[in-house]
């Protein structure tokens, strides 16, 4: 394996439409070489169009591509020097294990001699565990196994780029936790330039330098985990990282005593002070909170609101409760220790640096962890 | 025993079927292997009493072989020839998106269900003119002109079942189109092939309109029109050429017996994945 690190991407105002249907919206992204990217985001927002266009297998309406300083916008896949691992495996059926590591070095354009190639397959297969499966065909093989096989399949070549479209979708949760693992320490080893679509945010988080989240064919935010998490540039993107959906309630800023409240129906959220909120006052606005963000019993000077539990799910080391609070209803979770039953009031607390805000007609973040976003 | 009743049952009519289907070919089968005189007795024996080779043994000593290498040749050639450009045809039906794509599939269709009889003198005629007549080039570029539809519509159909994303696995891992075509598309379309050959095999094997139209000379001939000479010559000679129809029919039968698994896969546009 090579030292040296991956080749950068660039997508300058790529688009894609299937007749009436935006595949993808003018794509602006660049990623840097040797980084560990995410495509994430819903059924049919136009991450596989992306990763296709990368790849060449999809020509774009618009706008060039470029891998290192090339622009590949009309190159054929076979020539950019990429490596692409598939949902489905895409496994050859009709080779052996060995011949489909091998089939990459067979190519006429990078030809080896064959004992070079023996070497590299066996080098390859090893790293990934496989050795032994070596003169099996890929219907032989497990699930778990496959997966290992294709992504040696893409490694065996070093190549400048690897494009992995939901790789570990069809594997059970235990090994697809194994696999995540195996993969960022595979990447850090190659320092290949990645791009990997999924649908686990949870898969994102925890490989990507930085995620990019789309929505109906558009680029939502390309940040890092962190800041995604911490500073959502919308209510789209906040919901939807996190395990469960955060929890919003639409209403305005209001003065109330000479203190600002959040209003939403018969809800009344008194504010911290301190908080940012006095320009946002007469504003539509939808307060945001994570169930983790959610506290029970009252803490100091944060907003509080009583509310009634409905609901309480058992989630391993912690329960889940959902209570309502006129006609908003709040997720939370609670340790297992804590007696709580359906019908209960519980006085929840939402801290300040767990509140969001959001433009309810835009979606536009106003408030993010707190802290007032860059410009409103 | 209501299972087992089911399965004698299922038995018994696979077996009337069967009986039906194969009695003439079974009977033709005796009759050929019967002495002359038995095979005019009436009533008429079922099986031979005393079988003979005697009619095989005369009808390859007036010159059959000669007609069976002519009808192998030309059956060969033509699908060679068929699956060749079949293969390369039906790739961009299959795969790709151009303007006038779906015209041309209808056209094939509509080529497809024109009767070979219709077409008859606009070839010959065409064939005369480019001074094909009387060869086996011209009979086997004629038979392929008229399988070729069925074998770009059967294999379009069977690499459209095939997982698209094998070849672009394979186009990422440096491979063109045609080589990818070579070491993926077709090692995977076995069964595809093999449900065209059958079709082109038996159309040629069979074949006796366009045969006897392009061909004159005698060493030419291939064997439909070689049995059918028997009919004049010998008249009401039924065992020789009785014999010369099994000498035609047994290719065929071991060949569908061999391959009827992939016939089936191929007739159902690739739904069973070889
Ligand atoms: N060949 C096609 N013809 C028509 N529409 C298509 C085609 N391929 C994709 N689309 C549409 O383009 C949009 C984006 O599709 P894409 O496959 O990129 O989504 P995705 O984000 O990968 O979704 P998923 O997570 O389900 O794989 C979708 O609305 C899809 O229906
Ligand atoms: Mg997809």
């Amino acid at each position: 394996m090579t030292t040296e690190v991956g080749a950068p991407i660039e997508f300058r105002g790529v688009s894609k439409h299937y007749g009436q249907t935006v595949a993808l919206a003018s794509l602006d992204l660049r990623i840097e070489a040797g980084e560990f990217v995410s495509l994430l985001g819903p059924s049919g927002s136009g991450k596989t169009t992306t990763l296709n266009i990368l790849a060449g297998l999809l020509a774009p309406d618009a706008g060039t591509v470029t891998i290192g300083d090339c622009d590949v916008t009309h190159v054929g896949p076979d020539r950019r020097d990429i490596a692409m691992v598939f949902q489905s495996y895409a496994l050859y059926p009709h080779m052996t294990i060995a011949e489909n590591l091998a089939f990459p070095l067979r190519a006429r354009r990078r030809r080896q001699p064959a004992d070079a190639i023996a070497t590299k397959v066996r080098a390859v297969a090893d790293t990934l565990g496989i050795g032994h499966l070596l003169e099996r065909y890929p219907r032989e093989v497990s699930g778990g196994q496959q997966q290992r096989v294709a992504l040696g399949r893409a490694m065996v070549r070093d190549p400048k780029v690897f494009l992995l479209d939901e790789p570990l979708s069809n594997l059970d949760a235990r090994l697809r936790l194994r696999m995540r693992h195996d993969l960022k320490a595979l990447h850090q080893r190659l320092r290949s330039t990645a791009v990997y679509v999924t649908h686990d945010q949870g898969e994102a988080m925890s490989l990507s330098d930085r995620i990019a989240i789309y929505r109906s064919g558009v680029l939502q935010q390309f940040a890092s985990p962190i800041e995604i998490d911490r500073r959502p540039v919308n209510s789209f993107v906040a919901n939807f990282m996190g395990e469960r959906e955060m929890n919003m309630v639409t209403g305005e800023i209001a003065e109330d005593a000479g203190r600002a409240v959040f209003r939403g129906g018969a809800l009344t959220i008194a504010l911290d002070p301190a908080g940012p909120w006095t320009r946002l006052l007469g504003r539509k606005v939808t307060l945001g909170i994570r169930p983790e963000g959610v506290r029970v019993g009252e803490a100091g000077e944060s907003a509080t609101v009583d509310a009634r539990v409905r609901l309480i799910e058992h989630a391993g080391a912690e329960q889940i409760f959902f209570a309502e609070a006129g006609a908003a209803e709040f997720c939370g979770r609670v340790a297992t220790d804590v007696a709580v039953r359906a019908g209960d009031t519980l006085r929840l607390t939402l801290p300040r640096r767990e509140l969001y805000l959001f433009d309810t007609d835009s979606g536009a973040t106003l408030v993010h962890a707190g802290e007032p976003a860059g410009s409103p | 025993m209501p299972r087992s009743a089911r399965l004698l049952m299922r038995a018994l009519v696979s077996l009337a079927i069967a009986g039906a289907a194969l009695f003439p070919i079974l009977f033709g089968l005796a009759t050929s292997l019967k002495p002359s005189a038995e095979i005019a007795a009436y009533p008429p024996t079922l099986l031979p009493a005393a079988p003979t080779l005697a009619h095989y043994r005369e009808i390859f000593a007036s010159g059959t072989l000669g007609y069976v290498w002519n009808s192998l040749f030309v059956s060969v050639a033509t699908v060679v020839l068929c699956l060749g450009v079949g293969a390369l045809a039906a790739y961009p039906l299959a795969r790709f998106r151009f303007r006038g794509k779906s015209a041309i599939m209808v056209l094939i269709v509509v080529v497809m269900s024109v009767p070979v009889a219709s077409l008859l003198i606009p070839t010959y005629t065409l064939v005369a003119d480019v001074g094909l007549v009387n060869t086996h080039l011209g009979l086997i570029l004629v038979y392929s002109a008229y399988q070729l539809p069925i074998v770009i519509w059967i294999l379009a159909a069977y690499y459209q079942s095939l997982p698209e994303e094998l070849e672009w696995s394979a186009l990422i891992d440096g491979y063109s189109r045609l080589e990818t075509l070579w070491k993926i598309v077709l090692p995977l379309a076995r069964p595809g092939m093999i449900a065209a050959t059958l079709f082109v095999v038996t159309f040629a094997w069979n074949d006796f309109v366009v045969a006897v139209t392009l061909l004159s000379s005698e060493e030419k001939r291939t064997l439909p029109i070689g049995i059918y000479n028997f009919l004049g010559f010998y008249g009401r000679e039924w065992g020789p050429l009785l014999a010369s129809a099994m000498v035609a029919t047994l290719p065929i039968l071991v060949l569908f017996v061999f391959l009827q698994r992939y016939f089936l896969a191929g007739m159902t546009g690739g739904s069973v994945k070889g």
